[in-house]
């Protein structure tokens, strides 16, 4: 699915000036008018950016990050801030947000920030899918081979994993073979990481 | 002898039937005949002074000086009283003194002379005249303490015409002077604006009108510049025809300077008022001026890009060209209505529509409800009549109400940062605008105070907006208040007279 740059404002003529600039850099983009349209969207697990104004009437857009936050989204948010909103820009960064803008913008500092947006939203993605891959390979292991895998990981010989589960130490290397293949691991160290970054993300 | 008795019996009857008192005596002074009146009004008894000296009757110093009188008189014959009659005063037994007329004949060819006095008393005479001339010092005191004339005139000239003291004073005409007709007032005395509108009240009242009730101003013979308050009547006879006009003059000018001064006042401070609202408002509307600048500046980039790309679709730039365009009008309107509103002018009413009023406040009212991420919400009643009013005095009040129900929602979950702003037109047929919120309502001790000026509940604020709103909705003739707004929040109401007719612009 090719990313799509979200615009949340409350401003017709600033969202539809926006729609146009990215329109004309042949970026697909999709304009919103208010934070509740967009939670109602549901696009927030699309592949894409959000530029989201950060003062509007009802839901503002710090309460929409909020919001999208409690949804667990990885969109990442570039704010339009006006003059004088830093402190609110500072509130927006720490809850998440990748950038802000301060309007009237230059194209060129939008799209820029726009461009690192979706490439950081793009590796956020592969991440995700990594690790969903991941999550799946563990799956399909066997309980005994799952106790093998974390021994492994743990960083014990195969005679004290031997040791450990009451095994002949054959069987644990046919079981540590089996692991290896469906993690589809080149080498020890390559299942370690995988391991460990499930692990992190579960934390 | 029988001749002289009876001629002695009918003088003493004569003496006795008369109202005034009667004193006879000789030439030293020693009494002779002293009537029934005259005891009554002196509490002597004729026996008591017959044979004394007349002189008993007199208080000091007159008493001591009398004796001279009618020695003077014996030798010089030139009389001072006698056949003239004058105003004494006279003593009673009891020491009183009061005022009397005594008149004072001679019995002819006598010698030595013999005189008649006949004494009147004037006590009550004079406590009259006492009063009379009391009463009118006291009103024409009255009228010069309230500057306040008064006049009698007959239209048809067929009786006496009067005008007071205070009346003169007034509009500075002469005593002595000739009177002033009804026309020559009109012309030389009556302000030329005022003219033709006092000589209407005239006709009316001419033309059987019940009453006369107009101010207007006069200029005097110096060129100085009084404000009057005018009323007259016209009184009836039996018949119907006017009798008479009576009227009186109120000099009101100091008055109305004072109240002149006093609006000069409350202009000023609503004037700044307005001024420290936009100070207060100024990050919002700064904002607001940005949102289109950046737009406009969005869409000329966009048309740059859109113009480099060698198949680009010229629809696209026209419609961005047309949105610059608008976009830049929307900006100066921001300004203009901005300029408008903290502008130092001249009170106006003018006839105002509610829908264009609310359209012109609109910018203003969001700007302030955007920052604080608060909808604001329009409910308007389609068709309203227009108001008579000062469209931006009005736009202070809205903004002001509008502001303070923002300030009552900051903090509020978001589904209660609503504020309705809303027109209607009253059961009376006046309109009614109200602005309810959902915050935090009244402070129990708060409501009390709510419209005394300087009183505030916020860390910035001068305290005056509610004040000042109530007094220009109080000159608009309609009132304000507040109720609470169901379970959270408060409502502020005010109404203003709507014009008879349906007059929008």
């Amino acid at each position: 699915m090719k990313p799509t740059v979200f615009v949340v404002d409350d401003d017709a003529a600033v969202r539809d000036s926006l729609r146009m600039l990215l329109k004309s850099v042949g970026l697909p983009v999709e304009v919103f008018e208010s934070g509740q349209e967009f939670l109602d969207a549901d696009r927030d697990d699309r592949p894409g950016c959000l530029v989201l104004d950060i003062r509007m009437p009802g839901m503002s857009g710090l309460e929409l990050q909020i919001k999208l936050n409690e949804r667990h989204s990885i969109l990442p948010i570039i704010f339009i801030t006006g003059h004088g909103d830093v402190p609110m820009a500072v509130e927006a960064m720490q809850a998440g947000a990748v950038d802000f803008i301060q309007k009237p913008f230059r194209d060129q500092d939008l799209l820029d920030r726009i461009n690192q947006a979706l490439d950081k939203d793009a590796g956020s993605r592969r991440m995700l899918a990594e690790r969903n891959m991941i999550r799946k390979r563990l799956e399909s292991l066997t309980p005994r081979e799952r106790e093998v895998l974390d021994l492994v990981v743990a960083g014990k010989a195969n005679k004290v994993i031997a040791g450990d589960l009451n095994l002949s130490q054959r069987t644990v290397e046919i079981h540590r073979a089996r692991v290896m293949e469906k993690m589809e691991a080149h080498s020890l160290a390559h299942l370690v990481r995988m391991v460990l970054e499930v692990e992190r993300e579960d934390e | 002898m029988r001749g002289e008795a009876s001629s002695d019996r009918e003088f003493r009857a004569l003496l006795d039937a008369a109202v005034d008192a009667i004193v006879v005596i000789d030439h030293r002074g020693t009494i002779e005949e002293f009537s029934l009146a005259a005891q009554r009004m002196f509490g002597y008894t004729a026996e008591e002074m017959i044979g004394h000296n007349v002189n008993l009757l007199m208080p000091e110093p007159y008493r001591s000086e009398h004796d001279g009188y009618l020695e003077r008189y014996a030798t010089t014959r030139i009389t001072r009283i006698i056949g003239v009659g004058r105003e004494i005063l006279s003593r009673r037994k009891d020491g009183t003194v009061f005022p009397c007329e005594l008149a004072v004949g001679q019995v002819p060819d006598l010698e030595p002379p013999r005189y008649i006095g006949f004494i009147r008393d004037l006590t009550r005479h004079k406590e009259a005249e006492e009063q009379l001339r009391r009463s009118e010092a006291e009103l024409r005191l009255a009228q010069g303490l309230a500057n306040l004339g008064n006049y009698v005139v007959h239209p048809r000239g067929d009786g006496p015409d009067y005008f007071s003291v205070q009346l003169y004073r007034i509009l500075d005409v002469p005593l002595s002077g000739p009177d002033v007709t009804r026309e020559e007032f009109f012309e030389k005395w009556v302000h030329p604006a005022d003219r033709a509108r006092v000589a209407e009240a005239f006709q009316r009242l001419d033309s059987g009108g019940a009453q006369l009730d107009i101010e207007y101003q006069v200029v005097l013979r110096d060129g100085r510049i009084r404000y009057l308050h005018h009323i007259a009547q016209a009184v009836r006879e039996d018949g119907g025809r006017v009798l008479k006009h009576v009227g009186t003059i109120h000099d009101i000018t100091d008055r109305r300077h004072a109240e002149d001064e006093a609006r000069q006042l409350q202009d000023r401070l609503t004037h700044f008022s307005r001024l420290s609202t936009m100070g207060e408002m100024a990050a919002g509307l700064a904002h607001e001026i940005n949102q289109p600048l950046s737009a406009i500046a969005t869409y000329a980039q966009a048309c740059q890009r859109l113009l480099r790309r060698p198949e680009h679709d010229g629809a696209d730039v026209v419609e961005a060209l047309d949105q610059i365009n608008a976009q830049a009008l929307r900006a100066g309107e921001v300004i203009r209505r901005l300029r408008n509103f903290v502008k130092n002018r001249e009170v106006k009413r003018e006839w105002v529509n509610c829908e264009r009023l609310l359209d012109d406040l609109r910018t203003l009212a969001e700007t302030d409800a955007r920052l604080h991420s608060v909808h604001l919400r329009i409910d308007a009643q389609k068709d309203l009549p227009a108001v008579h009013a000062d469209p931006i005095q009005l736009q202070q009040v809205v903004l002001n109400l509008v502001r303070n129900a923002i300030d009552a929602t900051i903090g509020c979950p978001e589904d209660r940062r609503e504020i309705v702003l809303m027109t209607r037109r009253s059961a009376e047929g006046e309109i009614q605008i109200t602005v309810a919120d959902q915050g935090g309502g009244l402070a129990p001790g708060a409501a009390e105070h709510l419209f005394n000026p300087f009183f505030t509940t916020k860390s910035s604020g001068t305290g005056l907006g509610l004040a000042i709103s109530r007094s220009i909705i109080r000159a608009h003739g309609g009132r304000l208040w507040h109720t609470p707004n169901g379970q959270f929040g408060a409502c502020f109401h005010f109404t203003l007279p709507a014009s008879p007719a349906t007059k929008g612009e």
